[in-house]
């Protein structure tokens, strides 16, 4: 609805409506920052509209958006600042005030970058969000370069793309006629903003779509062709695509003459990926891999949508580049319909992360790179992978990180290697949790920093390309007043690095980054729907400019060498890696470990995203929980009843190392070689009389089935952590102590 | 000839995003496990050449209600003028006939054990506005609108084909 008609009917049920933007997915995330009116009666939040003039959302809202009221108001959330009096991991605290909380952080922050130097301190990264840009500045203004991204999400697909391209192109959804949609979920990744909804235009106006990846979910259902590709062995059937379009000659000469580099060399180095070499690694039949690459090659206007599924598997860098390069030799960069290269808006709110600062020092200092040394600082700033942060705990290699901040993110559920997450936890001199709700690390906290919601606070403002707005305080705060930016701006005063923090006053923070956009968070307030940029006409063929660009490195080099597509990756070789994309075996897999096959014969993978969770958050909301109560095991029919399993069996899923207990859900659309599941489960849901998981073996957390063995399990050049193992299923029989 | 009304559900923008199942269980504060609005997820086929399709399945508010037909108590009418189907809760003693009746499994009983389901939001306040599940549907693949009565019985039995022989477990209709 509009603004008119949400007044109207807020004014008839006697209540009062407050535009502003919804939380649920993290603002500022991928497919976060939808408009919402939120209704308020009796100073309670009580339901959520979507707005119409956010050109997110255009009106509408996913299940997340509209369950917001029973977050806000969730028995889980966190109500007073703790600090622990117990042994670490048994969660016993002491009520602290917020001030004594952050003083005590500071206090040991500053002690500690005295003893051992400002890379003691790493923060873990959530996904992205609106404020992850303070987590950098932080971590910059103290010294650290040890920012701990995910090394599973987005800046894979940015790292290989660019240094391949130049740039990460999008898919020009409105106008291609043909998309491959290739690991990845455009429905449940931002259910109501763009993609998802391209995907429905595009299927109106006769659009063909091709969907690759293991299993069926509804955009599958959607497709005309589905390519049931194993997980992880994406890079063996793109490689095989590259030797079909090379073998057959569909290729533009001319734009690989001009433009690319190394094309001689890929051509003789493809030779031996033949479809019938994909089929045996791959499961995909090699008459459809022919079928695919030609469809793509020969149709002119044909874009590619790459997903996050390409970005778990060790050879995930290679994957990419070679889908770029695949878009590249065959004519589909910066053309109608074809991938873009969209320039960002002509203005943007003021960067606030600092990267001039960056110095070759702090590269030197990472703990575990997330890209290797050379490749540092990338476009977030430097960065350290998420799990190498708390391995370094462990090993002491290179060094043991002292302190560990974990805003918004939980370590035990988000990232692989549980058991020796919770180990690294234990042995962790110093860790601080914020957050709005109880998370599956806080039992391992010193200090508990509880947090207000967007939707109890008056700030931040939101940018998403074409629409900046203000986020409005809906109700008065349920517990703390605090937010994750009175957070960082709290603990920089504290610090004495209240210079780079706005002396605390996080309404001249707004303001500074604003004044950019030619207005103040005051005046922006008074555009109740928020402001809309105008679109820039499309420019294409831009290959000039793109493949200039120079790379975020101190050095400032462009990231191609020579001003072309980079095929034969000079850059990659100088430093020790593949000039031409490889494929490498995931630690566990079929065809990689068949001597494994005997004990573990099928395939387990995990979904990245839902269509009611946030990743590892959210289980506590009744009613996005009521939509899936438990952790269900994807498992196709027939190897389900090979095994005895029926539709909703709690079935005990054993890895070479770990196990899950989780129900079956008997599922025609998937291999039947494979079995998937959502990651992030272990919280209940007190209102619906659901308990927490175990957080490690005999639970739901997948993350414990995985290799970590830094040979085996990660991409070489840019993390990429595996999410492929071999797995047996069984049927839990019932006895005492079970369900 | 009587205008029928009806929220209409057109398959092909469907994403099963769940939107309106939740907006609706939202906005009617409905009680733990009723649902006005049931997105269900249908499989046809074997692998590899399966396929699902989605249904955003409420009440149609049938032209010949089976439930009407079927409820001892005489609790559930069709209305005249606009051809709404409504329970009055006071009279209906929680027998659930009408279940067992409705082909569609609409019928949803809440802890008071009384009938309840979709009204088209007919009485809500702000009903000008349209009802929340139409609302907050990203592709539209809800309308409420008025149809005539072999309109509506066309649509009655494409939704029933839509509901095939396959239902996944959480989508199936006797759930």
């Amino acid at each position: 609805m509009n603004y008119q008609q949400a007044k109207k009917v807020a004014k008839r049920a006697g209540e009062n409506v407050i535009p502003t933007v919804c939380g649920m997915c993290g603002p500022g995330g991928p497919g976060g920052g939808c408009g919402v009116y939120a209704f308020v009666k009796n100073g309670r939040f009580v339901k959520v509209a979507g707005m119409d003039e956010s050109p997110v959302n255009r009106g509408a809202l996913c299940a997340k958006g509209h369950a917001a009221p029973q977050w806000v108001y969730s028995p889980d959330r966190l109500t007073h600042p703790l600090r622990r009096i117990g042994r670490k991991g048994e969660g016993t605290f002491e009520k602290v005030t917020w001030e004594d909380a952050i003083a005590q952080i500071a206090e040991r922050l500053q002690l500690q970058k005295r003893e051992y130097g400002p890379r003691s301190l790493a923060m873990l990264s959530p996904a992205k969000r609106s404020y992850s840009d303070y987590i950098v500045r932080f971590l910059t203004v103290h010294g650290s370069p040890n920012y701990g991204h995910s090394g599973i999400c987005a800046v894979q697909r940015a790292f290989a793309f660019m240094y391949t391209l130049g740039d990460w192109p999008k898919p020009d959804y409105g106008g291609s006629d043909l998309i491959l949609y290739w690991g990845r979920q455009p429905i449940y990744s931002g259910p109501v903003a763009r993609p998802a909804k391209a995907l429905l235009a595009a299927k109106q106006r006769g659009a063909r779509i091709v969907a690759i990846k293991p299993s069926v979910e509804p955009d599958v259902g959607m497709a005309d062709i589905w390519v049931p590709v194993r997980p992880g062995t994406d890079t063996a059937l793109a490689l095989a695509l590259l030797h079909v379009v090379i073998k057959e000659d569909l290729l533009d000469h001319a734009f690989i003459d001009r433009w690319c580099s190394g094309f001689q060399r890929l051509k003789t180095h493809v030779k031996p990926f033949a479809p019938v070499w994909a089929e045996k690694i791959t499961g995909v039949p090699a008459g459809q891999i022919k079928d695919v690459a030609r469809m793509y090659a020969t149709t002119e206007q044909a874009a590619i949508d790459l997903g996050n599924g390409v970005e778990h598997t060790p050879s995930s860098n290679d994957a990419i580049r070679s889908v770029a390069i695949l878009m590249a030799i065959t004519g589909h960069l910066d053309r109608p319909g074809t991938n873009l290269f969209v320039p960002s808006p002509e203005k943007n709110p003021r960067k606030i992360t600092l990267k001039e600062r960056i110095t070759q020092e702090m590269v030197d200092n990472l703990v575990g790179p997330e890209f290797p040394k050379p490749f540092q600082p990338f476009i977030e700033g430097t960065s350290s992978a998420y799990y190498r942060i708390l391995e370094s705990v462990l090993t002491e290699q290179p060094y043991p990180v002292r302190t560990i901040i974990a805003p918004g993110t939980q370590a035990l559920v988000s990232t692989r290697g549980s058991k020796n997450v919770a180990a690294a936890l234990k042995k962790l001199d110093f860790f601080v949790v914020a957050d709005v709700a109880r998370t599956a690390d806080l039992p391992y906290a010193d200090i508990v920093l509880p947090l207000a919601t967007s939707y109890e606070v008056n700030h931040p403002f939101q940018r998403v390309p074409g629409w900046l707005m203000a986020t409005n305080k809906v109700i008065e705060p349920v517990h703390s007043p605090k937010s994750i930016f009175d957070f960082f701006l709290d603990l920089g005063v504290a610090m004495g690095y209240e210079g780079d923090f706005w002396g605390g006053d996080l309404e001249a923070a707004m303001d500074d980054q604003l004044e950019p956009m030619g207005l103040t968070m005051e005046e922006l307030r008074r555009n109740p729907t928020g402001v809309s940029d105008s679109r820039k006409p499309t420019v294409y063929e831009k290959y000039e400019t793109v493949f200039n660009r120079s790379s975020p490195r101190l050095s400032g080099e462009p990231f191609l060498p020579n001003g072309r597509v980079a095929i034969y990756n000079s850059t990659f070789e100088k430093e020790g890696f593949n000039p031409l994309p490889q494929w490498r075996e995931p630690p566990e897999s079929t065809t990689g470990t068949p001597a494994l096959l005997a004990g573990y014969p099928l395939i387990l993978s995990d979904y990245h995203t839902s269509r009611n969770f946030s990743a590892s958050w959210q289980r506590n909301v009744p009613r996005l929980r009521e939509i899936q109560l438990h952790p269900m095991l994807h498992i196709h029919p027939q190897t389900a009843g090979e095994r005895g399993i029926r539709d909703g069996d709690w079935v005990k899923v054993v890895s070479p190392h770990g196990w899950i207990k989780v129900k079956a859900e008997i599922y025609p659309g998937i291999r039947p070689d494979t079995v998937m599941l959502l990651h992030g489960w272990w919280q209940g849901c007190k209102e619906l009389g659901i308990e927490d998981y175990p957080l490690l073996d005999g639970g739901a957390n997948v993350n414990v089935m995985y290799s970590v063995e830094a040979q085996k399990a990660y991409d070489p050049l840019i993390t990429a952590m595996a999410s492929q193992t071999l797995v047996e299923v069984t049927k839990v029989q019932k006895q005492a102590g079970n369900p | 000839m009587t205008t029928e009304f009806i929220i209409w559900f057109d398959p092909e923008k469907c994403t099963q995003c769940y939107g309106c199942e939740v907006a609706c269980r939202s906005w009617r504060a409905l009680d733990r496990g009723v649902r006005f609005r049931k997105v269900l997820n249908v499989w046809r086929g074997d692998f590899p050449r399966v396929k699902n399709h989605s249904v955003a399945m409420g009440c149609l508010h049938c032209v010949e209600p089976a439930c009407v037909a079927a409820c001892p108590e005489e609790a559930i009418h069709k209305r005249e003028t606009d051809g709404l189907v409504r329970v009055d809760e006071g009279l209906c003693i929680g027998c659930q006939a009408c279940w067992d009746a409705c082909l569609y499994k609409i019928p949803q009983f809440g802890p008071k054990g009384t009938m309840q389901k979709c009204d088209l939001c007919f009485d809500q306040v702000g009903r000008e506005e349209g009802p929340p599940c139409v609302a907050t549907c990203p592709g539209k693949a809800l309308s409420l609108i008025g149809v005539s009565a072999g309109e509506k019985l066309e649509h009655q039995k494409a939704i029933l084909a839509l509901l095939g022989e396959r239902p996944s477990r959480r989508g199936s209709v006797a759930q």
